[in-house]
């Protein structure tokens, strides 16, 4: 009723003559009950309105209660699975993920695919290749496979990607990393004098096939263009390796593998035997046997006379030479991926004679995919010395010890010498010259049988 | 005047209430739901697919990924997590229900039917681990195949969560098929056989080995023409326990003779292989193959086909097998890990499913068929 004071100015220019221009109706005309009707549809109006809240404030609090509500109020409308928010369909198309010599620079995707048993300590240095890697890391996916493992190659593992993971430079990043874990029952020891004794290649070599091949299908995607397959114990390659073996634009290509070795053992060697062109003997010999047998690569047992790509290496030779191959190996195999869409895969059977990677180049070649080598592209894989060059190696930081007793007798000889007279001081710098040549040796030997 | 009226009638209260009627709506409308915890079997289902679903869309096909992707406190996208998959203990058993093991069932597609697709939603095996991969040619059939598929998709896939499927991944092939007509005549023509079933595997190949995840325990094999199979097909496969069992392929077909419909045998690729063959076999070159069903090659092997004992069906009864059909196929998961594929080039003068078998044989694998237990083809 205070209305009229609201904007009395507003008044002044109308002023009011109530009799006069009275539009209020005459109250005997008016219904009875409607104050008392709008007060009632007031209180009810409210009480709907803090019902109203109150319920809100129920659903805000209880959420579990919402999947019961919503769908009454909303009548169906709102189905509470709706907001699932999860992406069930993918669509691909295959040949868009072909493969070419510059595919860093068209986005293709690499899948490397590395397996390990009890690796824990080559992880660190096969970790800063992996940082290293110049192919873009956003487009590589890593996926590992830990076998049989019997140190703490998987929680290191995990510890060491989850890093590279959450490094704040996103250029470090690498896209799906995937770790696996399978046991086959690895009956055959991994030291290196079981690991390649001859009896023991064939089998040896199908259970790593079926790692491989186990690796392979739960990790390979239909976005990837290609696959990159890398040992975790290479000591050294080119951080450009991807685009080094990508740019011959070969469905299969693999570098020279060779490994560095003590002075006293020739500084180096080749390493990787596995790949080779096919000979004629060798066709003849794998003719001769049965079935199921599996020929290995460089063993007396199997004279093949093959031409093998590492004893082809000129260390001043064209890097980008290529070679065709029949049998490859596994340390480090770049290859299209449509090469494993196809169906070529590591044969855990006897495949024309062979398994594994060898079995792969052959299979790859019979699906008529090009494999080919590179004789002066070397990385080098990590020496393990034997059984006998660990003896040998007590043996030369024995004579190395005993050489030191000799000087020092020798020089406390020449001390007493000394003492007794000044002109016999020629002999002790003799003395100390051969001291420290003969301790770079000692140290050497040191340093290999710690590897 | 009138808006001024309303205005100043309402009281502070009400506009207090309204004001928090409207926080609480938009709060309610923003906030990310939770699993609901409602007993019902359907928010069962969707909470185990949440579970199971993939943080980051780089990740396994068979499995979802979640819409919203997690973002770092510098605003960037997080890197793709590190995912563990322990392979140990991943089953694939006949008990495949209770152990929740997951199916893939795979499917190179040529031409869509509808009745292929409303078989697959009547498979009473749980939608939420089952998993479906198709691949297509790059050709118009492709494409219209494609195109049909796409549209049945949606409507199961925004359907009932229950008939939801885990995840669908659509493939299409790098390679050209050799033939383009899907014609019956031209396909089962022998001269054309060695090319077409040679890009047949390359196809399935390409399938199996991008599609496959690491949860996945079987692989079913089913072709895009089969349009009638029991509702418990993947329980009953399963059942046996078998690394690689299949079915007898028929078709259901109009005899105008007698006036009514009738079966007969339509998947001659599962027998047990002779002595002629074998025979045949050693006398070819090495890229030559040798076929069934053909009247210029009699090899006498023994064909499931016609193993069904009609007098007394028992839909339990498996044999052992040499080659196997793949109109439906169900493997384990880790026959196909082990190197185990549709050989694109003649492997013991074999290719594709039957090239498959042996080489399943040459693993170790045993190859088994079910006579009397039938799925059925579109007639044409």
């Amino acid at each position: 009723m205070n209305r009229q004071y609201a904007s009395p100015k507003g008044y002044s220019a109308y002023p009011r003559a109530p009799s006069a221009f009275s539009i209020s109706p005459n109250r005997s005309f008016q219904p009875r009950s409607q104050p008392a009707l709008r007060r009632r549809r007031q209180l009810f109006q409210r009480l709907l309105l803090l019902g109203g809240v109150s319920l809100l404030l129920v659903i805000f609090i209880f959420p579990s209660w919402r999947a019961a509500i919503i769908p009454t109020l909303s009548l169906g409308l709102v189905h509470p699975s709706e907001d699932l928010q999860l992406q069930t369909v993918r669509y691909y198309d295959l040949s868009e993920v072909q493969g070419t010599e510059k595919g860093w620079e068209r986005g293709e995707r690499v899948l490397m695919l590395t397996p390990l048993r009890d690796a824990s300590s080559h992880l660190p240095m096969f970790f800063s290749h992996l940082r290293n890697l110049t192919y873009p890391h956003n487009l590589i996916d890593l996926a590992f496979l830990v076998s049989d493992s019997r140190d703490d190659t998987l929680g290191m593992l995990t510890r060491m990607l989850q890093e590279v993971q959450n490094d704040p430079d996103p250029k470090m990043n690498f896209g799906e990393i995937s770790v696996i874990e399978k046991d086959f029952g690895q009956k055959v020891q991994q030291d290196v004098e079981s690991r390649h004794g001859f009896e023991a290649q064939a089998s040896r070599r199908k259970l790593m096939a079926q790692a491989r091949n186990w690796l392979l299908s739960a990790t390979l995607r239909p976005t990837h263009s290609w696959v990159y397959w890398r040992d975790a114990d290479v000591e050294t390659a080119p951080f450009t390796i991807i685009e080094d073996l990508m740019r011959h634009n070969r469905d299969v290509t693999v570098p020279n593998v060779w490994r560095p070795l003590p002075d006293w053992l020739g500084g180096e060697q080749p390493y990787d035997l596995n790949s080779w062109q096919e000979s004629e003997t060798a066709l003849a010999l794998a003719e001769s046997l049965d079935e199921d047998a599996v020929i290995v690569e460089g063993y007396a047992e199997y004279a093949t006379w093959r031409p093998h790509l590492a004893y082809l290496r000129d260390p001043f030779g064209d890097p980008d030479m290529e070679m065709e191959l029949d049998g490859i190996g596994g340390v480090s195999i770049l290859a299209k991926a449509r090469v494993f869409r196809a169906g070529v895969h590591f044969p855990a059977f006897s495949f024309e004679k062979h398994a594994e990677t060898e079995g792969f180049g052959k299979m790859a070649k019979r699906m008529k995919f090009s494999v080919i080598g590179l004789p002066h592209y070397v990385i080098w894989h990590l020496y393990e010395p034997s059984v006998d060059d660990l003896r040998h190696m007590e043996e030369m930081e024995r004579e190395a010890r005993e050489q030191e007793e000799r000087e020092r007798e020798l020089q406390e000889q020449t001390d007493s010498t000394k003492a007794k007279a000044h002109n016999a001081a020629k002999g002790s710098d003799k003395g100390s010259d051969e001291g420290p040549a003969a301790q770079p040796a000692k140290d050497s030997a040191k340093g290999f049988s710690n590897l | 005047m009138a808006v001024a009226r309303s205005m100043r009638r309402t009281s502070p209260i009400s506009l207090v209430l309204a004001a928090l009627l409207a926080f609480g709506f938009i709060v309610f409308m923003l906030s990310p739901s939770t699993p609901s915890v409602s007993a019902s079997a359907s928010a069962v289902s969707s909470q185990h697919r949440q579970e199971d679903a993939a943080e980051h869309p780089l990740s396994p096909p068979t499995k979802p990924f979640l819409k919203s992707q997690a973002v770092r406190s510098n605003g960037l996208q997080a890197a793709p997590p590190v995912v563990h998959y322990n392979l140990n203990n991943l089953t694939s058993s006949g008990n495949a229900i209770a152990n929740r093991e997951r199916i893939l069932i795979l499917t190179p597609l040529a031409r869509f039917y509808q009745g292929y697709w409303d078989n697959l939603v009547k498979l009473s095996y749980p939608h939420e681990l089952i998993s479906l991969g198709f691949i297509a040619p790059k050709t118009k059939d492709g494409n219209a195949a494609v195109a049909a598929l796409e549209k049945a998709i949606h409507t199961t896939q925004s359907g009932p969560i229950d008939n939801r499927f885990a995840s669908i991944t659509i493939l299409r092939q790098d390679f050209e098929p050799p033939l383009q007509s899907q014609d019956e005549k031209v396909r089962h023509k022998m001269s054309a056989q060695k090319e077409r079933r040679e890009s047949m595997s390359r196809a399935r190949n390409s399938l199996v080995f991008t599609t496959m995840g690491p949860s996945t325990s079987w692989v079913l094999w089913l072709d895009g023409d089969i349009v009638e199979t029991p509702s418990t097909l993947i329980q009953d496969l399963t059942k046996h326990n078998q690394p690689v069992i299949v079915p007898n392929c028929y078709q259901r077909y109009y005899d105008s003779n007698s006036k009514k419909w009738d079966i007969r045998p339509y998947d001659y690729n599962s027998w047990i292989d002779s002595e002629t063959a074998q025979d045949l076999a050693a006398q070819m070159g090495p890229d030559e193959i040798l076929l069934e069903g053909y009247a210029e090659m009699p090899t006498y092997r023994t064909l499931m086909a016609y193993l069904p004992n009609f007098s007394a069906l028992d839909p339990h009864r498996t044999v052992a097998l040499d080659g196997v059909g793949g109109t439906a196929l169900m493997v384990k998961a880790d026959v196909h890990r082990d190197g185990a594929m549709f050989p694109a080039f003649p492997f013991f003068h074999l290719v594709e499913t039957e090239g498959f078998s042996k080489m399943a044989k040459r693993l170790g694998y045993a190859v088994s068929g079910l006579p009397d237990y039938f799925v059925y083809h579109y007639n044409e």
